[in-house]
C-alpha cells in the first residue's frame, strides 16, 4: 500500500503489510463484465464498420433513414453501450496499474466514470432523436 | 505513479575490467553488475573476461570460477547446482534464469549478468525476497482439512486427483517469473505475482484439502489477483518449464463459476 511516503520508517513485518488490508472480495465481477463486453463488441464492431462503409457516399436523408430504422438503432445503441462501458472498464485498469498517489487514483477513477458515462447518454439521446 | 527511471544513487557506472589469463584462446566477458552496501559508490559494471576452456558449461560455474580465481567479493546465492533449490536466480543475457541451468553458449556476445529486477539489492547479484517469502506465507500453502485422517493411513487421493497438481508441485520459488512481471514491478506491495499465485492454486486445485472457498475469498481482490494482464512473461521465463499463467487463468476460471 501506498498510504505512507516512501521515506517514512516502516517497521511493520513483510507479512503484516502484505496482509495489510485484507482481500476487498471484489474484481471479479468487473474482471468477467471487461471479458463479456468485448465479446459483445466483436460482431457489433464488425457490423458497424461494414454498415459504415456502405454509407460511403449516401446522402444526409439515407444516413438518417438507416439510423432511425428499428433494427440499427437497437443495434448501435447497444454498441453505443458496450463501447462506452469497455472504456471505462480498461481505463480503470490502467489508472489501477499506474497511479498510486491514493487521492489522485480515486479523482480520475471518478473523472473517467463520469465522462464515459456523459458520452454514453449523449450518443444514445443522438441516436434515439433521429430514431423515435 | 509508477517509477519508469532509475533513482539517482541506483544509476550504474562503469567498474574495473578483469583481463583473461594470457594465452587463453577461448574468451568470453561477463559484464556483472557490482553494488556494495558498506562503500558509498554507486552500482558498477564489472567485466571478467574468462578463459571457456577452463571453466563448467553452465554460467554459475563462470561465476563461481570468478569468485575463487579472480575476484573473492563477488556475492551471489547458489546451493545445489542442479536447478533444485531455486537459489541462484538471476537476470542473464536479459531474462530471468537460474544460472545453475543457463548454458554460456546460449548468450551471444558479452555475457551480461543483473540481479532479479525490481527488487530491493542486498548486495551484487543478491536481492532482498522477504516481501516475496511473506507473500507465499500469506496463501497459507499448506493442507487444511477438517475431516481428520483416516486412522493409520495417509489421505487418499485418485490418480485423476493427483494428476492435478502436476505443473505446480514443481515450483521451486525462485522468483524468475514474479520479477518477471510488469504487473509485479508496478504493484508488487499489494498484487501477489506469478509465483505465489501458482502456489495458492496449488493448494485450491488440491482434493485433500478443505478450504477452496476460503482461498478463493482471500484472493479475490482488485490488487491481489486481478493486477495480472496475462502479459505471460511468467510462462515465458520459469527456468523449470511451468504455466503459472495457466493457473491464475485457472484461479480466475472459478471466481467466475462460483458466482452463479
Amino acid at each position: 500500500m501506498n498510504t505512507e511516503t516512501d521515506s517514512a520508517l516502516r517497521l511493520q513485518s513483510p507479512l503484516g503489510r502484505v496482509r495489510g488490508m485484507g482481500s476487498a472480495r471484489a474484481g471479479t465481477h468487473h474482471w468477467w463484465m471487461q471479458r463479456v463486453t468485448s465479446i459483445g463488441l466483436l460482431p457489433l464492431t464488425l457490423w458497424f464498420a461494414l454498415s459504415a462503409v456502405s454509407l460511403a457516399g449516401a446522402s444526409y436523408a439515407e444516413a438518417l433513414a438507416w439510423i432511425g430504422s428499428p433494427f440499427n438503432a437497437v443495434l448501435l445503441i447497444a454498441t453505443l453501450l458496450l463501447s462506452f462501458h469497455h472504456t471505462n472498464a480498461g481505463l480503470q485498469v490502467v489508472i489501477e496499474d499506474y497511479v498510486h498517489v491514493p487521492g489522485a487514483r480515486i479523482a480520475a477513477l471518478l473523472a473517467v466514470k463520469a465522462v464515459c458515462g456523459l458520452l454514453a447518454i449523449a450518443s444514445v439521446l443522438a441516436v434515439l432523436r433521429i430514431a423515435v | 505513479m509508477a517509477t519508469f527511471t532509475l533513482p539517482k544513487n541506483s544509476k550504474i557506472g562503469d567498474g574495473k575490467t578483469y583481463a583473461a589469463p594470457s594465452g587463453a584462446t577461448n574468451v568470453r566477458s561477463f559484464s556483472i553488475y557490482r553494488w556494495d552496501p558498506d562503500s558509498e559508490a554507486t552500482p558498477r559494471r564489472d567485466t571478467y573476461k574468462i578463459d571457456l576452456d577452463n571453466c563448467g558449461p553452465m554460467v554459475l560455474d563462470a561465476l563461481i570460477k570468478i569468485k575463487n580465481e579472480i575476484d573473492g567479493s563477488l556475492t551471489f546465492r547458489r546451493s545445489c547446482r542442479e536447478g533444485i533449490c531455486g537459489s541462484c536466480a538471476m537476470n542473464i543475457d536479459g531474462t530471468n534464469t537460474l544460472a545453475c541451468l543457463k548454458p554460456i553458449e546460449d548468450v551471444t556476445g558479452d555475457v551480461k549478468i543483473n540481479p532479479l529486477p525490481h527488487l530491493p539489492v542486498v548486495k551484487d547479484l543478491v536481492p532482498d525476497l522477504s516481501q516475496l517469502y511473506a507473500q507465499y506465507r500469506s496463501v497459507e500453502p499448506w493442507l487444511k482439512s477438517d475431516t481428520p485422517p483416516p486412522p493409520d493411513e495417509e489421505r487418499r487421493q485418485s490418480k485423476e486427483e493427483r494428476a492435478k497438481l502436476d505443473g505446480m508441485w514443481e515450483c521451486i520459488l525462485c522468483f524468475c517469473c514474479s520479477t518477471a512481471c510488469p504487473s509485479y514491478w508496478w504493484n508488487g506491495d499489494r498484487f501477489l505475482g506469478p509465483a505465489v499465485l501458482l502456489a495458492a492454486y496449488r493448494w485450491i486445485a488440491d482434493s485433500r484439502d478443505e478450504r477452496t472457498g476460503e482461498r478463493l475469498d482471500a484472493l479475490e481482490d482488485p490488487f491481489r489477483l486481478y493486477r495480472c494482464h496475462t502479459i505471460m512473461n511468467c510462462t515465458n521465463t520459469c527456468p523449470k518449464g511451468l504455466n503459472p499463467a495457466k493457473a491464475i487463468g485457472s484461479i480466475k476460471q472459478m471466481m467466475v463459476e462460483r458466482q452463479g
